[in-house]
């Protein structure tokens, strides 16, 4: 008469019991798991960003300084810079060797690199006589300064009834700005 | 231990606690002698009560030895205190001899009673059924539907024997000796001792040792005679020795049966039985010795012999049945007959009369429920270590993953990083791309540089024009912005010249003459390996009208009238969208 009983209290609810309470527990550690799953996602989402902004902080920190100096020359307008330093290579070179024959003209509208680019630019033309290597250094030192200028068109003739050595340069330039 | 309640007016935990209870507070899973034959147990007590005499004889089943047991008086019988203090009696002697259980086994020889089968229930097949029957609901299978069946404590005896009317008969004892067992058992309960009782019926356990005395050569019938004090009981076997039939025969205050001749004779008569063989078994202190001598007279063709069965010397001769009861009998060499020894192997002669009732049975949880009950113990046991081994895992994973610095970490902490990656990465890219604004990829001094390393002095070449120009492709949509960057020379050539054109004018030569700029200048717009560019020339020559011939010493390399030939030259460098020198389309970030 007391098998049912036994059977009942004896294994049958304490299996049940058992059952509930590690089904409880494996949820609560599930859910643990999850939340941990979760945290180690934004950790190791930290950890990444952490390390990137090292190496990006690493990257960029020799570039920045000299990045400034540029952006400094960028946000200056460029005509005019580029007429402050022709003006400044002029005066190193021999004048009979180099002559400026205009002003550096901005273009009515971009053109080139600039007309095809959302980054702003203008663009300008400007010519000059001289001899060929003169003009050649003066182009090195000027876009040495103003690594922003970008060469759109380059003409050489040779001046006409002239045998001199000097030549006729006219240049157009889209020059990058910040 | 509290006082046990019948499991029927429990409810199931109730049931269960109380089964519970008894696992822990009693013996009874431990022992399994609660649930034995009393006959089974290694310590026995006999007790024979014959009306006469009272007697009781210990037996030790490991040494296989009999002793006296304590006195015992029909007062001890007939008077519960006095049945509970013999039982401590013996219950101290069974433990003084470090027994574990104790089996106490009444033979009563006081009375014996048969009556008629119902004569309906003739098949040999139902006797089982009838034995349980007989059991539990006596009256089914009576004869005589007179009889009060439930003031007595009814049994059946198979008749095996061939040709027999009936298939048995009914023996029955009173109930007057059931509060003794019970009292027996009852201490046997208070002191978590294991003492089973069997009340046998001292008769039934006698015939059942006849095939020691009874002759099974002569070919005739048998017919054994049990004299006890108040009765006499005649068991008639055919020449077979199948039992055929059992009768008693009341003394009524006398030595013997009034009747005893005369039943005796019709009995044979209507057996069919010729001179039997008669066994005269005393089975008394004091009995009439002269039935052999009158039966002699009575029956002169037939043997009549005296028997007795053989006992230990603690035993008298007229007490077999504590020796007969014993399980296996050990005097038994061969079974008197194939029928007799199925009654015996089937324990017909051994039942117990005054077992425990239902409800007393019932209250205690049967073998079967004890051994679930102590395995469902050690079940629950490992279960439950098994689940605190899971329930620890569970806790050791969750204290590892709360312990880690994952767990510990903040996603607001995280925030100032995440800015400040986004702060840096924007500066990244602005310096990306101001890196690929700033490229050298169209610079005039190093055009300069290439027409000049293009056409060196005295090459027989003069160059009178050069227009460079840098123009965006259709790049709609792109990233980036691929262009094309082309050369346009026009000159003069003499003859040596032309060779020096034909030569660069090959996509081999012209990139050899590009490799050579681009290492001079430093200018890897210029590199002519990489896929995403390409490099084409074109040199077309054609005579100059105005040439004059002349004299070698009379040429000047500025004269247009001393070549030969006009050309005009065409370089196309295409930079794809794809080329690391390729414009960015967007705008600084």
């Amino acid at each position: 008469m007391y098998k049912q009983s036994i059977i009942l209290f004896g294994i049958v609810l304490p299996l049940v019991v058992v059952i509930a309470v590690l089904a409880a527990s494996a949820y609560f550690r599930s859910g643990i798991t999850t939340s941990f799953a979760e945290k180690t996602q934004h950790y190791t989402g930290h950890e990444r960003s952490r390390i990137a902004a090292l190496e990006i902080e690493a990257r960029v920190k020799g570039q920045r300084e000299i990045s400034e100096g540029w952006q400094e020359t960028l946000s200056k307008q460029t005509t005019s810079l580029v007429t402050t330093n022709l003006r400044e290579i002029t005066e190193k070179l021999p004048p009979k060797e180099f002559q400026q024959t205009s002003f550096p003209e901005p273009l009515d509208q971009p053109s080139g690199f600039g007309g095809v680019s959302a980054q702003k630019s203008s663009g300008l033309k400007f010519r000059f006589r001289g001899t060929y290597r003169t003009v050649q250094r003066a182009f090195l030192e000027l876009e040495t300064r103003m690594p922003n200028l970008q060469l759109q068109e380059l003409k050489i003739d040779p001046m006409t009834n002239s045998e001199s050595s000097l030549l006729n340069f006219q240049v157009v330039y889209s020059a990058w700005e910040n | 231990m509290n006082t046990l309640v019948h499991p029927a007016s429990l409810n199931p935990f109730q049931q269960y606690r109380q089964a519970c209870s008894l696992l822990r507070g009693t013996s009874r899973a431990r022992l399994p002698a609660w649930y034995q034959n009393a006959l089974e147990l290694d310590f026995q007590i006999h007790i024979r009560h014959d009306g006469a005499t009272d007697r009781a004889y210990f037996y030790n089943r490991s040494k296989d030895e009999w002793s006296e047991a304590p006195l015992i008086s029909e007062a001890t019988l007939s008077d519960d205190d006095a049945a509970s203090a013999y039982a401590l009696q013996i219950l101290k002697h069974v433990r003084s001899l470090k027994g574990t259980s104790l089996g106490v086994v009444l033979h009563i020889a006081d009375e014996f009673a048969t009556a008629e089968l119902n004569p309906d229930l003739d098949n040999p097949a139902d006797l089982k059924d009838l034995r349980e029957t007989a059991f539990n609901n006596p009256e089914e299978i009576l004869d005589d539907s007179s009889v009060p069946a439930d003031q007595a404590s009814w049994r059946v005896l198979p008749y095996p024997a061939a040709g027999s009317d009936v298939i048995g008969t009914t023996i029955s004892l009173s109930r007057r000796l059931e509060h003794f067992v019970a009292a027996i058992r009852k201490v046997g309960d208070e002191k978590n001792f294991p003492i089973i009782t069997h009340t046998l019926s001292a008769p039934l356990v006698s015939m059942s040792g006849l095939h020691s005395v009874i002759r099974k050569d002569s070919g005739k019938p048998a017919v054994a005679i049990l004299q006890y004090p108040w009765f006499t009981v005649i068991a008639f076997f055919n020449e077979h020795l199948d039992l055929r039939l059992v009768r008693t025969l009341q003394h009524r205050g006398t030595p013997r049966p009034l009747n005893f001749r005369h039943a005796l004779s019709t009995t044979n008569a209507s057996l069919e039985f010729l001179e039997p063989d008669f066994y005269v078994v005393p089975l008394a202190e004091k009995v009439d010795l002269k039935i052999p001598e009158d039966l002699k007279r009575t029956f002169p063709d037939s043997h009549v012999q005296t028997v007795s069965f053989p006992v230990p010397a603690s035993v008298p001769e007229w007490a077999p049945e504590v020796i007969l009861s014993l399980e296996p009998a050990p005097q038994e060499t061969e079974p008197l007959s194939h029928t007799f020894g199925a009654l015996r192997d089937e324990k017909w002669f051994l039942q117990d009369f005054l077992p425990p009732g239902k409800e007393e049975i019932e209250l205690f949880p049967s073998r079967n429920e004890m051994r679930i009950l102590r395995l469902f113990k050690l079940g629950r046991v490992a279960l439950f270590a098994a689940a605190i081994l899971c329930i620890g895992w569970f806790a050791l994973s969750v204290y590892s993953m709360t312990s880690k610095v994952e767990w510990k970490f903040n996603p607001e902490d995280g925030k100032a990083v995440q800015q400040r990656l986004v702060k840096l990465t924007l500066e990244r890219q602005r310096l990306d791309h101001w890196n690929s604004l700033l490229e050298d990829r169209s610079k005039a001094w190093t055009s300069m540089e290439t027409l000049a390393r293009l056409f060196p002095a005295e090459s027989d070449i003069l160059v009178k024009s050069f227009n460079h120009t840098v123009k965006p492709d259709n790049t709609r949509g792109q990233a980036k912005i691929a262009f094309v960057k082309e050369w346009m020379i026009t000159g003069f050539v003499r003859e040596d010249g032309l060779d020096y054109l034909n030569t660069m004018n090959s996509r081999e030569g012209i990139s050899k003459q590009f490799a050579e700029i681009s290492k001079a200048t430093g200018n890897l717009a210029f590199d002519p390996s990489p896929t995403t560019r390409t490099l084409v020339i074109n040199v077309k020559t054609q005579e100059n009208s105005s040439f004059r011939q002349m004299l070698a010493e009379d040429m000047v390399d500025s004269d247009e009238s001393t070549y030969p030939y006009k050309f005009n030259l065409t370089i196309t460098q295409r930079f794809e969208s794809t080329d690391p020198f390729a414009a960015p389309a967007g705008k600084a970030p």
